[in-house]
Order: structure tokens, then C-alpha cells, then sequence
């Protein structure tokens, strides 16, 4: 192949790579030859031999006004125009542009060889970088590297999509190959000759849920029934019917309603609250069936009172749980998307199942709950299977325990009562700071063990306390500074000694309470001198 | 002595003798039989009464009579007691933990041994979201958002800020697959700090996806909140972005903002100062327009913000500087989640009312869900409760992360970062109150509040749900 060395810069493109002061060093050789692409470049093309530098260098051409880099000669071009060159240098060669051929500058390389020069410049880049480069690109998903980045780009976009999967885990990004895989696969004889089992490793409750659904025969009235008969699947596939019946008729839920039990019964209502539910099914999506049906049952079995001493049984837990994704999974395989079905369908319930006690907690339900009262039963439903004797006894047990915990405050309203006190004790009037303590807390105090305290507090104090969260502390600031004694005062039944009889004696009531203001620890230290003589000597010097 | 003071209380005479059991017996047992005594509601508000003693004890730097008070404390307070014994137990950790910050060396060597699994963490973090309604409700409002924001849209990209919780895109996954125009091609970005917990996320949302035949993508991104370069996010052009924040930014708030208070004699709380002063001494009518001129030079004092509103323009560097990198992401939707309280307070006190009123709340919501002899319950109120509170009270500057603020502050602070808000749909709150009504317990409500929702326990606002779009 005849080569002419010509070391002359009359290649104007040439000459404006070279001639500046950029970092550009003037390329090797300049070589005249033709070849044809590919691999075989045409013999009349100039053959081109860049540095590494030159090659990898971005901005190759240089304007000699301003030395400005350019990517393109095109845009080298269009920047030129704006300098206003004069007619003459505004031509860039008289020469229309010759051929230009690259070879690889590393001589290792099967390209370095004119002969097999490459023709256009990106891909003489690429192919250096990508055979004698570093790969500096690097595949997040996979551990796959690339010297060039619109190689590793490409590759980002296929990895981890992985659109074709042979059932002998094989995985394919492209279809073609997937097909011829999979014509071979041995796998496929293996997979053909076993049964069906889970696909999945963990208990999938929605697969069995899905197997133990009894097609949908029994109409919405005989469901309650059902219900209450003690057998899960059952239940579930009630549930999933229900909603399926609905959905064809509207006026379904009516006639579900209708049977509708007195509240003792669980029947009705569950099919209420079915039907209730399932009419949410009906909605537009039936998105968030799935979500309160399980959810129901998963927090919901703890009565709204306090809490009932009952022993949480792992068996209970675990049908419960079932129950939960059966539930669910009944529902939302009846809904087009369970959005949140999975939101709860996993849910492990075993925390918060305590079990449940129907009769009390309808009860207390329908004493309590208005509108989303339908609702709840559904859990009654479900852990109705669980063993009644359970609930017959914890039910009791709960009825009996009701009026006697009621004291048990909630931690929001012994706030409340705190920051009264101490707002009414740091009143400067002691009548009116006492008439406060006397007209809410003995009447609050004198409904102690009957029905709801808590409410109560709450909305009186809701004004002093969270209404008002300033003066809420700064109460409880001023009860802190100033009833350091009504601990061990209280000892007797309950406030009552301090109001009622203060109801008597008001001036004296209060007096004992803010004697010790300023003192702080008055009573405690003198509490603690009672101990021990460790105490004594600091304590009573504190107190004096 | 105390004969004079309560001989008019007829029904007292009891707590005399009990003091006079006290002299006869004092070192037979426990020192104060007599605080055993007490039903659960005088014992509550004595723990009350203790703890702020206490707390002003510490605050004092009088630490013999804050022993005297933890101690008294601890006789009655206990973490598996009612409301108010736990919640005692818990603050008082906390107080203790900070008087022994004074002495350091004593302080990490008490630390310096302790186990904290990973799976334990992982474990209570699921407690959480199963046993109270929440996250579930967050994320309920998220997917919603995301969903209604989404619509027409061909590529989606979510940016999980802690992706802990699979169930939220497990449900997400579901809906966008029903869609009537079909699911779009949908990327997810999760960021954690541990890698574990995202490899259980990437398996379950990709079974998900792969299940519903969505083309999906998951993205982990290991690495703390805090050092997150929002490059490693890899937002590409032409995706629709969804940002969401399930209680994390608040954590950014740590700044030195004393350091900054200090610093800047030109800070925003010594100008308003300034002004203040200068408008005192002019005449009446003069002092609206000064205060008008003040608003418009950018610093918007807000009726509710009264006093740490000052700190928050100068001491929230950290949390601008995110919020802008988020905002240079130009997300079409950001949904942000905090707690709606004001946990940030400058001293102590005021942390440690507005905490107890707060987590006062929150205990309560935990004892009406959950029985008392419950392991997870015990586990969720220690690991996660305790050491919030624990870090609320006891810590300070950078360490201290919990550094919660109310809705009115994060709306300012959003705005100011070039978000615009999008309500939340009504459709979006059908379902959050569906899911409330669920959890068969009516002490959860639900308000909505200029386009937010404030997710309460009674009338204690606790969690605030909001979303943001970016305002060009």
C-alpha cells in the first residue's frame, strides 16, 4: 500500500488542530492515503494518525483568532464568522475536504496499520477507549464497567429491566435471544413434569387464598350466617363474594342491611359492614378495601376502652394473621387494586391482637361509635372463629374490669389536670384559684368509675391545656413551683379530700398548698430526712 | 409540723399518718411506702410534678436536688405501668442521660458497650408502622399525590428519602399498575444508610413490579441523608420526579445554630431587634409600616412562631441548602411528612413541655392499641419513643436530631425554598379517614389545614402530611 509521509501541514484542517497553543500536540504523521470503510478504508483517503492526547481531546478545533476550542469544525466555523474576518482569511481552504481515515495510535493494535484505519473520528475515540482505555463508567445495578459512556449508558437502560425471564432463571433483555433460549432450555422439560407448587418460598397467603376461594354461589343474606360458622376459608370467601355481589347490583347492599340483626348478634352487622366495605369496592377503584378490612382486624382488636387484661395467644396471632391476608387478599383479588391491600396484607398482627371480646366490645361500640360503627364488627366476625370461650370469659372479664379501670387517666389528661392546678393555684385570688379546682376537679373526680372520664377532661382542658400549650406549661410550671405537697396529701381517696373538703375550708385548703412555695422540695426532702439520716442535715437546711 | 397546715382537710389525716408511718419505719424497705400507694391518677400528676422539678433542677445545674427528684422518680415511674409511669421512665432516662453528658468520659464509657442489632432496629421500625396508623396513613397520602400528580405521565422516578418500608411502593406498584392508560415505566430511588434494609426493599418491590409486569427499576443509593449527593440520584430529563419524605427532614435542622446566632451580627433576630427598638421610640402610626417594611424584606414572622422563629431563618443552613438540591431536581411533586410539634425549642424547659404534651399523646394512643403486657409495645415506646424523647432532652447541637417543628414553619420554609403547595385531594382523604375509622378507635382524627393534613391523637395534632411542587 503505498504511503507518502508528507510531514507538510497543507491540510488546512491540520493546520488549525496544530497551530495554536492549546494542549493540542501536532499529530504524528500526516499520511496521504485512500481507503474504504470498514476495516478497509478507501486507498484515496488521508490517512490521519493522532496522539492519544489529540485523540481524546474535546475541543480539537481551535479558532487561531481566540483560541477557542470546538468540538466540530462546524461550530468552529460558525464562531469564526463572528469575528468579522476580512474576504480574504474568511475562506477556509481552497481544497474541497479530503477523506480523512484514523488509525489507532497504540501500535499493539490491529488499527494502527493504516491499512485498517478507521474512517470517522467517534469511532476511532471509542475504539481506543474502549480496547486500550480505562473504564471509568461503571454499571450501578451490575458490576459492569465501560471505558466509553455511551457504551455504559446503553447498558444502564437494558440492566435490571429484564423484560424476558426462561423459567431456568435465565435472564434476557433482548427477545430474540430469550426465544432461542428458551426453544433449548432443558428446563422446560423438568418444569412440565413437576406439579404446580408456590412459587414462592415464604407463605404466600394470597396464593392460598386464592386456591380456597369457593366460587361465589351463596347470596348476600346467608353470608352472615356463614360468617359466624367458624371456618376461615369460609369467611374469606364470604368476604370476597360479598363484594363481588355488590359490585353486579347495586341495590345490594340494601338487602344485605336489611336482615340486619339487633346488635347482639354479629351477623348483621358483619354483613353491613361488609357491604359497606365492598361498596367501597364498588367505587371507583375499590382501592382502600383491602386496606380497613385488614387493618380492621389488625389494630382494631383491642377495645377503644382501656385495655382489658387479656393474654395474647400465639395460636390467635397466627390464624389471626391469616385471617388478616385472607381477608385482604379476598378482597382485593375481588377489587381491581387493592392500592394499600398490600399495606396491610403483610401485616403481622400478633402485637396488637389481643383477644377480642364481642359482646362487650359491640356494646361498647354501639354505645360509642356512630357512624363508622359498622365497621368494626368485621373484626368481631373473624376472631368470632377464634374461640369463643375466649371471648365469653375475657369478655366478662372486660365488662367486669370497665367500670373499675376507669381511673387509669390518659398521660394527655393528667396534663390537663396538672396545668389546672397549677394555673389555679398560681391565681392570686385563693377563692377563685380554688373555685376553679373545686367546681372541675370533684365533679370530674365524683364521676370516677362511671362513664368516660377521659372525654370529659379532655374537653375541659382541651381550652387550658392543648388549646394552649403556653399556658398549658406555664401551668404546669406554676404546679411544679407550687404544690410540692399534694403527694402524700392525696394518699386518701382522692382529690376529693383537697377539694370538697376545701369546699369547707377553702382559705386553709390552699394555704397548705402554697406554704411551700419556693420551698420546692419541702415535702420530699422532708419525706427523705423520714428515711434516713443521709438525707437529714442538707434537707432541713434546704427547707428552712 | 404539718398538723397545722392540713388539720382542715378532714379526709387528710391519712397522709399524716403516713408520714408518721414514715418516721417509724424509715429504712424498712422501700424508703417511701407511701408513694405506692397512690392510685394511678394522683401518681401521674405527682410524676408530673416530679419531672418538672426535676428537669428545672437539671436546667439549674443543681444536680443533688435533680438526684433527689430522679430518684423519688424512680420509685414510682416504670416502663410497663400505665401512661404516665412509662412516659416518666422514659424522661427521666432522658434527664439522666443529659446530667451525665456533663461528665463525658463517664458518659461514653457507659455507651461504649452497647449492642444495637440491626434487626432489632429493623424490627421496631415495622412495629411502628403496624401498630399505629401513621405511616400508613402518610403513606396513604403519598401514594395518592403521587398517583394524581403522575397522570398522562410515560416515566416516573421516585426518590424514597428512607426507603425502610416496602408496603408504601408495594401499594404504589399496585395502583399505578390499574391505571386506565397503564403503568408508566416506573424508577424508584431508595436511600438508606443501610444496605441491608434496601436490599429487602429492592427484593420486595421487584417481586412486586415483576409479578404486575411493570418495566421497573430499583436504584439503592447507601449513604446517610445527611452526606446524600443529589448526582448519585441520577435524575435523567424527561422523567417525571416524585419526591418523598417520611419524616426526615427534620433531621437536618442540626446546625451550629448557636454558633450562627453568635456569628452573624447582621442575623435576621439582631436586625429585627434593631428595628424593634427603633419602631418603639417612633410614633404609633409609623410602627405598622416599619413592621410591613420588615415582612417585605423577606423574614415573615408568623402569628404562632413567636419565639424560635428568629432561630429558625438563622440556624437552618443544613436544611435550605437540601432543600435547594432537591428543588435544583425540579420535582413535579414532593410530599413531605414531619411531626407537627414543637420539639426545637432553645432551652430545655420548653422542649420538655412541649415533648410531654406531645409524647403524652403518643403514649396514650400506644395504650389504647395495645395491651400493656405487650412485648412490641414495650419495644416500640423504648426504641422508638424513649430515644426521641432521649434525644430531645438530652442532647444539643449536632447530635441532637430530633429536632421536630410545627407545620407552620416547614410551609414557611418550603416556600422560601421555591416550593409551591398542592393540596391534597379530597379523594386522598377518603381514604386516609377510611383507614383511621379502620383502626376501631376513635381517638384518631384527621384535620385538613390550608391543603395539609394533620393527622391528631384527640386534639394533639401529631403528624402533618403536605405536598409541594416546584415553582419556577
Amino acid at each position: 500500500m503505498p504511503v507518502e509521509v508528507d510531514n507538510s501541514s497543507t491540510v488546512s484542517g491540520e493546520a488549525s488542530v496544530s497551530s495554536t497553543g492549546n494542549q493540542n500536540p501536532p499529530p504524528k504523521s500526516t499520511v496521504k492515503k485512500k481507503r474504504n470503510l470498514p476495516g478497509m478504508p478507501d486507498p484515496d483517503a488521508e490517512v490521519l494518525a493522532l496522539s492519544p492526547t489529540t485523540l481524546l481531546a474535546t475541543n480539537r478545533f481551535v479558532c487561531e483568532i481566540c483560541n477557542k476550542g470546538f468540538q466540530r469544525d462546524q461550530n468552529l466555523q460558525l464562531h469564526r464568522r463572528g469575528h468579522n474576518l476580512p474576504w480574504k482569511l474568511r475562506q477556509r481552504s481552497s481544497k474541497e475536504v479530503k477523506k480523512k481515515v484514523y488509525v489507532c495510535p497504540e501500535p499493539t493494535c490491529v488499527h494502527h496499520d493504516p491499512s485498517r484505519a478507521l474512517g470517522d473520528l467517534t469511532g476511532i475515540k471509542k475504539h481506543f477507549c474502549r480496547k486500550h482505555g480505562e473504564k471509568k463508567w461503571k454499571c450501578d445495578k451490575c458490576s459492569k464497567k465501560y471505558a466509553v459512556q455511551s457504551d455504559w449508558k446503553a447498558h444502564s437502560k437494558i440492566c435490571g429491566t429484564r423484560e424476558y425471564k426462561c423459567d431456568c432463571g435465565t435472564v434476557f433483555s433482548r427477545r430474540d435471544s430469550f426465544i432461542t433460549h428458551r426453544a433449548f432450555c432443558d428446563a422446560l422439560a423438568v418444569e412440565s413434569a413437576k406439579t404446580q407448587t408456590n412459587p414462592s418460598s415464604e407463605p404466600d397467603p394470597k396464593v392460598q387464598a386464592a386456591d380456597s376461594l369457593p366460587p361465589p354461589a351463596s347470596p348476600p343474606v346467608s353470608a352472615p350466617s356463614a360468617v359466624t360458622s367458624s371456618d376461615m376459608p369460609i369467611q374469606s370467601s364470604v368476604l370476597a363474594e360479598d363484594p363481588n355481589i355488590v359490585v353486579e347490583k347495586a341495590p345490594a347492599p340494601a338487602p344485605a342491611l336489611a336482615p340486619a340483626p339487633p346488635p347482639a348478634s354479629l351477623n348483621g352487622s358483619c354483613s353491613t359492614s361488609v357491604s359497606l366495605i365492598s361498596s367501597g369496592c364498588s367505587s371507583s377503584s375499590g382501592v382502600f378495601s383491602s386496606l380497613f378490612t385488614s387493618s380492621t382486624v389488625s389494630a382494631s382488636i383491642r377495645p377503644p376502652q382501656p385495655p382489658a387484661p387479656a393474654p395474647p395467644s400465639a395460636g390467635l396471632n397466627g390464624s389471626c394473621n391469616r385471617s388478616i391476608s385472607l381477608v385482604s387478599s379476598g378482597a382485593s383479588n375481588s377489587s381491581s387494586s387493592g392500592v394499600f391491600a398490600s399495606l396491610f396484607a403483610s401485616s403481622t398482627v400478633s402485637a396488637s391482637i389481643q383477644p377480642p371480646q364481642p359482646p362487650a366490645l359491640t356494646n361498647l361500640i354501639r354505645a360509642d361509635l356512630a357512624p363508622s360503627t359498622s365497621i368494626e364488627p368485621i373484626s368481631l366476625c373473624l376472631s368470632t372463629s377464634h374461640g369463643s370461650s375466649i371471648f365469653g370469659t375475657a369478655g366478662q372479664e372486660h365488662r367486669h374490669h370497665a367500670p373499675s379501670l376507669q381511673p387509669a387517666m390518659s398521660a394527655t389528661a393528667l396534663l390537663q389536670k396538672a396545668a389546672q392546678m397549677g394555673a389555679a393555684a398560681s391565681n392570686a385570688s385563693l377563692l377563685r384559684g380554688l373555685g376553679i379546682v373545686s367546681s372541675s376537679a370533684p365533679q370530674e373526680n365524683l364521676q370516677w368509675g362511671q362513664a368516660q372520664v377521659d372525654p370529659d377532661n379532655a374537653s375541659i382542658a382541651a381550652g387550658v391545656g392543648l388549646g394552649l400549650p403556653c399556658d398549658g406549661s406555664s401551668g404546669l410550671k406554676e404546679l411544679m413551683m407550687g404544690t410540692p405537697v399534694f403527694g402524700p396529701k392525696q394518699t386518701t381517696l382522692d382529690f376529693l379530700g383537697l377539694g370538697v373538703a376545701a369546699g369547707g375550708n377553702p382559705n386553709a385548703g390552699l394555704s397548705a398548698l402554697i406554704t411551700p412555695i419556693g420551698g420546692g422540695f419541702d415535702a420530699a426532702t422532708a419525706a427523705a430526712s423520714f428515711r434516713g439520716g443521709d438525707y437529714t442535715d442538707k434537707d432541713i437546711g434546704r427547707s428552712s | 409540723m404539718f398538723q397545722d397546715e392540713s388539720s382542715s382537710v378532714t379526709s387528710s389525716s391519712s397522709p399524716l399518718q403516713v408520714f408518721s408511718m414514715m418516721s417509724l419505719s424509715p429504712n424498712l424497705g422501700s424508703p417511701y411506702p407511701w408513694l405506692r400507694e397512690l392510685k394511678s391518677e394522683e401518681r401521674g400528676l405527682y410524676l408530673i410534678h416530679l419531672l418538672l422539678t426535676c428537669a428545672n433542677h437539671v436546667a439549674n445545674g443543681s444536680l443533688e436536688n435533680a438526684n433527689i427528684a430522679l430518684e423519688q422518680i424512680s420509685q414510682l415511674a416504670s416502663p410497663d405501668g400505665d401512661t404516665m409511669q412509662r412516659m416518666a421512665a422514659y424522661f427521666t432516662e432522658a434527664l439522666a442521660d443529659r446530667i451525665l453528658k456533663a461528665w463525658p468520659g463517664l458518659h461514653k464509657a457507659l455507651n461504649s458497650t452497647r449492642i444495637t442489632l440491626l434487626s432489632e432496629e429493623i424490627l421496631v421500625r415495622k412495629l411502628f408502622f403496624e401498630l399505629f396508623p401513621f405511616l400508613k396513613v402518610a403513606f396513604v397520602l403519598t401514594n395518592q399525590a403521587i398517583i394524581e400528580a403522575m397522570e398522562g405521565e410515560k416515566m416516573v422516578h421516585i426518590i424514597d428519602l428512607n426507603a425502610a418500608e416496602p408496603a408504601q411502593w408495594v401499594a404504589l406498584i399496585q395502583a399505578l399498575s390499574a391505571r386506565p392508560e397503564g403503568p408508566p415505566h416506573l424508577r424508584i430511588t431508595g436511600i438508606h444508610q443501610q444496605k441491608e434494609v434496601l436490599d429487602q426493599m429492592a427484593h420486595r418491590v421487584i417481586e412486586e413490579a415483576e409479578k404486575l409486569d411493570i418495566p421497573f427499576q430499583f436504584n439503592p443509593v447507601v449513604c446517610k441523608l445527611e452526606n446524600l449527593d443529589v448526582d448519585k440520584l441520577r435524575v435523567k430529563t424527561g422523567e417525571a420526579l416524585a419526591i418523598s419524605s417520611v419524616l426526615q427532614l427534620h433531621s437536618f435542622l442540626t446546625s451550629d445554630d448557636e454558633l450562627l446566632r453568635k456569628k452573624s451580627p447582621l442575623g435576621s433576630k439582631n436586625l429585627n431587634g434593631i428595628h424593634l427598638q427603633r419602631a418603639l421610640q417612633m410614633n404609633q402610626s409609623t410602627l405598622g409600616e416599619l413592621l410591613e417594611k420588615d415582612m417585605v424584606n423577606g423574614y415573615s414572622p408568623s402569628p404562632d412562631s413567636a419565639s424560635s422563629s428568629p432561630q429558625s431563618s438563622t440556624g437552618s443552613v443544613k436544611v435550605d441548602s437540601f432543600l435547594n438540591a432537591l428543588w435544583g431536581l425540579s420535582p413535579k411533586l414532593m410530599v413531605v411528612t414531619e411531626q407537627d410539634s414543637n420539639h426545637n425549642g432553645s432551652t430545655l424547659m420548653e422542649r420538655l413541655l412541649e415533648s410531654l404534651h406531645s409524647y403524652a399523646a403518643l403514649f396514650d394512643c400506644s395504650e389504647s392499641t395495645v395491651s400493656r403486657t405487650s412485648l412490641e409495645r414495650l419495644k416500640v415506646e423504648k426504641m422508638l419513643f424513649g430515644e426521641e424523647i432521649k434525644n430531645i432532652i438530652a442532647c444539643e447541637g449536632a447530635e441532637r436530631k430530633e429536632r421536630h417543628e410545627k407545620l407552620e414553619k416547614w410551609i414557611q420554609r418550603l416556600d422560601l425554598a421555591g416550593f409551591g403547595n398542592v393540596p391534597l385531594s379530597y379523594y386522598g382523604m377518603l381514604h386516609a379517614r377510611r383507614l383511621l375509622q379502620g383502626y376501631n378507635c376513635d381517638g384518631y382524627k384527621m384535620k385538613e389545614e390550608n391543603g395539609c393534613i394533620i393527622i391528631c391523637w384527640q386534639d394533639r395534632p401529631l403528624f402533618s402530611v403536605s405536598a409541594w411542587r416546584c415553582r419556577k
